[in-house]
């Protein structure tokens, strides 16, 4: 059994960017179908074990890695809501410095003033606010006093979370629902304006003719077949799924740049011991940041989570592991994020992405130099013993590449945006190169890493978008 | 014999990487194994890691950590009725 759908626009991918997307473009007037490769959970389902939630609410159970020196995993969240599903809910606009460097390097029409509006419709719609210094939790206070104490730069993060009680699994889903992921904000607000959303639909290329899109062939969860005939498509599968599906789809191949460009803003994280209860997971997990060596590119922003998470991430075996964890409540953790200068690229491989990635030598000294002064926060924050992401007896200035324990969750650039099509993907508007009606709307389109977390500047660039769209009709 | 839990990750994992996984997790578990891996720290690291993960993930191992997951599942589950939230 086959059967089409007809609309003025398909949306595929219900993440940071294409839910933003559908809901601005139906609430303007559109008539939208939204697909979604993964499901909608239901958060009765989210048990706050980590165990049991990476295997549901990411894709291939948040083990994706890339290959390289050193390898990295890369989680990315499966579902209505995408990353943002899963992510610590993190909110910073485009740095100015960030949008003045796209404009004069990849020639884009955006600047802070021309992001504001933006930028305040996302905030607004997802209820971005400060963490509280009691809802940040005694984790975050151990790195304020540091920070305090070595007179470095800090403050508490804005997030999109409304009635948080500070639950301590934001990675996990949020039991009580007061992430204002995209899942239950944007996309309900695209249902109520006639938005159709598809779950547990695959697309499998977008379909073009004569320069222009047609719509999209997918299979629907029940294993069909499904026709989606629309004059507008919006890829935003992700950074590391939209170059496949744009390649399946013979897209933005001719500047050379599909697939290439990925920054990842890798991260580490260490451990400090206290001589008091800190308790990690009572509170929000990433609530407080350090932007001192801002500059230098590394951003220290707070880890924290429950036992097995932490069992996953000391830097430590054996006897040694048991200790520490028998300590867990007095064990504190912070993190740091560097703005990478390397670049990755991705294929696929019978539709599994093979990601490479390799560190330079600036972004493995940022990380050397990041290590280091997790040590000096810490011991400054009068900790008993500290734990750095490093193997034993070897000092940060040392540390090799292969010595780094990272993660990373921040893709970006694969589908980066240049106004010239012989540089990038897609235009300054998010339209793919040489296409009419194909855009990108995720991380894919971002074309530099940032240097602070992405979300709202995903967001903030399907929306304007979406205006866009609307302003030509 | 693997940890139930661990084996429905290991499953959502990517295909090429469950063999590696299971052997890390045979030889993790094994003395002589688990010598053998001190000399690869980064294999020896990760195998460790998914063991440790899927034991304090049970509530036997975490409760006396200060953690109870079924806990904070209820309560948000709680709020999320009493305030009508998604």
């Amino acid at each position: 059994m086959s059967r089409a759908l007809t609309a003025d626009a398909c949306v595929i991918g219900a993440g940071a960017g294409g839910a933003v997307l559908a809901a601005e473009l139906a609430e303007g007037g559109m008539d939208v179908v939204l697909l979604e490769q993964g499901p909608a959970h239901d958060p009765d389902g989210f048990t706050a074990r980590p165990v049991q939630m990476l295997g549901r609410l990411y894709r291939e159970g948040g083990q994706t890695i890339t290959l390289g020196d050193p390898p990295i995993a890369l989680p990315l969240g499966r579902g209505l809501g995408g990353t943002t599903l899963v992510n610590s809910g993190t909110c910073f606009r485009t740095p100015p410095e960030v949008l003045d460097r796209w404009r004069a390097e990849f020639g884009l029409d955006v600047d802070e003033r021309s992001m504001r509006p933006h930028f305040e419709r996302v905030e607004q719609a997802l209820s971005v606010a400060e963490v509280t210094p009691e809802l940040a939790g005694e984790n975050a206070a151990v790195a304020r006093r540091a920070a305090e104490a070595l007179g470095w730069s800090h403050g508490y993060l804005r997030r999109n979370a409304k009635g948080c009680v500070g639950s301590g699994v934001c990675a996990f889903g949020c039991p009580t629902s007061a992430k204002q992921h995209t899942g239950i904000t944007y996309v309900p607000r695209a249902r109520a304006a006639g938005a159709r959303v598809l779950t547990g639909t695959g697309v499998r290329r977008v379909v073009v003719n004569g320069g222009q899109a047609r719509g999209v062939e997918a299979r629907a969860a029940d294993g069909a077949a499904l026709e989606v005939r629309a004059p507008l498509v919006a890829v935003a599968a992700g950074t590391v799924h939209t170059p496949a599906l744009l390649a399946r789809s013979g897209l933005g191949a001719d500047s050379g740049q599909l697939g290439r460009n990925l920054s990842l803003h890798p991260a580490t994280a260490a451990f400090a011991l206290m001589d008091h209860d800190v308790d990690m997971a009572r509170g929000v997990p990433q609530s407080f940041y350090i932007d001192e060596f801002a500059h230098e590119g590394i951003l220290f922003e707070g880890a924290a989570g429950p036992p097995s998470y932490v069992a996953m991430a000391l830097p430590m075996t054996g006897r040694r592991h048991q200790q520490v964890m028998a300590a867990y409540l007095r064990l504190a953790q912070f993190g740091l994020m560097v703005s990478d200068t390397s670049r990755g690229w991705l294929k696929f491989m019978r539709s599994r992405p093979v990601i490479r990635y390799d560190l330079d030598h600036g972004d493995l000294e940022k990380f050397r130099r990041g290590i280091a002064r997790l040590g000096q926060l810490f011991e400054a924050a009068g900790a008993r013993e500290v734990f750095l992401p490093l193997p034993a007896h070897v000092a940060p200035q040392r540390a090799r590449r292969r010595d780094l324990k990272l993660m990373a969750f921040h893709p970006l650039g694969t589908a980066r945006a240049d106004a010239r099509p012989t540089h990038g993907v897609v235009d300054g508007q998010l339209a793919v190169h040489g296409v009419r009606g194909a855009y990108v709307a995720d991380g894919s389109a971002v074309p530099s890493a940032l240097g602070v977390n992405p979300q709202l500047t995903i967001m903030a660039l399907a929306t304007r978008l979406a205006f866009h769209l609307l302003a030509r009709r | 014999m693997v940890d139930p839990g661990l084996e429905e990750l290991i499953m959502a994992g990517p295909a090429w990487q469950r063999p590696g996984k299971r052997l890390l997790l045979s030889l993790v578990r094994r003395p002589r194994g688990l010598a053998l891996l001190k000399r690869f720290t980064p294999a020896d690291q990760a195998g460790y890691a998914l063991v440790a993960m899927a034991h304090y993930d049970d509530p036997e191992a975490a409760g006396p950590l200060g953690w109870d997951a079924d806990a904070v599942a209820a309560r948000g589950r709680e709020l999320r009725r009493r305030e009508g939230r998604p």
